[in-house]
């Protein structure tokens, strides 16, 4: 029998950890921006995302996608270990115990809040093993310069460090679509390295997601 | 939070409230014991609300038992977010702190179906403990909930993975 007192651990009931307007707080005293633990938040400015953009550019020039993706990475890496455990905390039990539900809608809505778009799973091949990714409204390829090849590289990164501490397998990821080559949104592939390495040749070609997924999936 | 009441507090930088917006804010600190009696009950009520609500979804309806216990604890988030709705008068509480999360769980776990048969069992329920004015009061926020979660039209796909 289902006895709802027992559904109620302390009378608590966890829900959306990041909404807005409890994510996003502010000591305006001290000049700061603040989530709701305390941490600091900092406001970007678009110019600034660019100016990054360019100037890596310019003193890096093909090197620049590396330098992005090896940042995303690094960021990565801290942002999987923060959101784990303000989950953890916020759930007041291990992340292991927490179910898929939960922690991929808090990261949908972590990402939300935080300004950096709106980010969906495509489980649709992952009896492949592939996960797909979508991040519409990215501020990050907003800014990058416009051009033939996907500028995703941060986000690339982020996701590449975040999807392979979740799962604990080495996965790579790669870019199919970016917002700045005209597309509607960034997609991103993930996959083991090998399964996943045709996919920066045809890339490079210009080929469009459906194609690039219909090549992988022929591959079987 | 985006309190309804907000708007009158940002105006001394263009003038004086008006005789309108005084009155709109009289009405809202006279209803207020009203909705305190009505939060407290809720509060006070909220197991022997819910309970005969899980009864009757799983011995009646049938449902197995970790589907109901989903129902349920949405059924349960639901009513205190509506609660403080209520408390505020600003149904838009509501929807600031569910959506994006609420109809996402619903599509999640499969307990549309449940859900539903749980949201009436819920109107009955309330109509027992509260006075026709007093559901007034939580009606606003209780339907923005439900259309809210019943409505589920973002493309996620998150119950493959589980």
């Amino acid at each position: 029998m289902v006895s709802v007192a027992d559904l109620l651990t302390d009378g608590r009931l966890p829900g959306n950890y990041f909404a807005q307007d409890l994510y996003v707080r502010g000591s305006t005293e001290l000049g700061l921006l603040e989530n709701r633990r305390g941490d600091r938040l900092l406001a970007i400015p678009d110019p600034l995302l660019q100016a990054i953009y360019s100037g890596l550019e310019k003193e890096t020039g093909q090197a620049s996608g590396l330098v992005l993706y090896n940042c995303g990475r690094w960021w990565g890496k801290n942002f999987y270990a923060r959101f784990c455990e303000e989950l953890a905390d916020y759930y007041k039990q291990p992340l292991a115990s927490l179910s898929m539900a939960e922690f991929l809608q808090s990261l949908q809505q972590c990402w939300k809040t935080h300004g950096w778009g709106q980010i969906h799973l495509d489980i649709t091949y992952r009896d492949r093993g592939f996960l797909g990714v979508e991040i519409w409204h990215s501020p990050f390829t907003a800014a990058a310069p416009q051009g033939q090849k996907p500028s995703g590289d941060l986000e690339r990164g982020i996701l590449e460090i975040f999807f392979t501490q979740l799962t604990g397998r080495e996965l790579r990821c790669a870019q199919t679509s970016c917002t700045a080559k005209g597309d509607d949104c960034n997609r991103f592939i993930l996959g083991l390295e090998k399964r996943l390495a045709p996919v920066e040749g045809m890339v490079a070609n210009g080929q469009a997601h459906q194609a690039i997924m219909q090549t992988l999936m022929q591959q079987g | 939070m985006t309190f309804k009441l907000d708007a009158l507090f940002d105006s001394p930088d263009k003038q004086y409230l008006d005789a309108n917006d005084l009155s709109t804010l009289s009405q809202y600190v006279s209803s207020i014991p009203e909705r305190m009696a009505v939060y407290r009950t809720l509060r006070d009520q909220e197991i022997a609300i819910m309970q005969p609500i899980a009864d009757a979804l799983q011995q009646q309806a049938g449902h197995p038992e970790p589907l109901v216990e989903r129902s349920v604890r949405n059924g349960l988030m639901v009513l205190r977010y509506a609660a403080m709705a209520m408390l505020l008068d600003d149904e838009s509480f509501v929807e600031e702190r569910l959506q994006g999360w609420l109809p996402e769980m619903v599509k999640a776990y499969e307990t549309q179906a449940v859900d539903q048969q749980l949201f009436q069992l819920l109107h009955k329920q309330l109509s027992k403990v509260f006075s026709p004015a007093q559901l007034g009061l939580l009606k606003p926020s209780l339907e923005k909930a439900q259309s809210l979660m019943l409505n589920t039209r973002e493309t996620v796909t998150l119950a493959g993975l589980l």
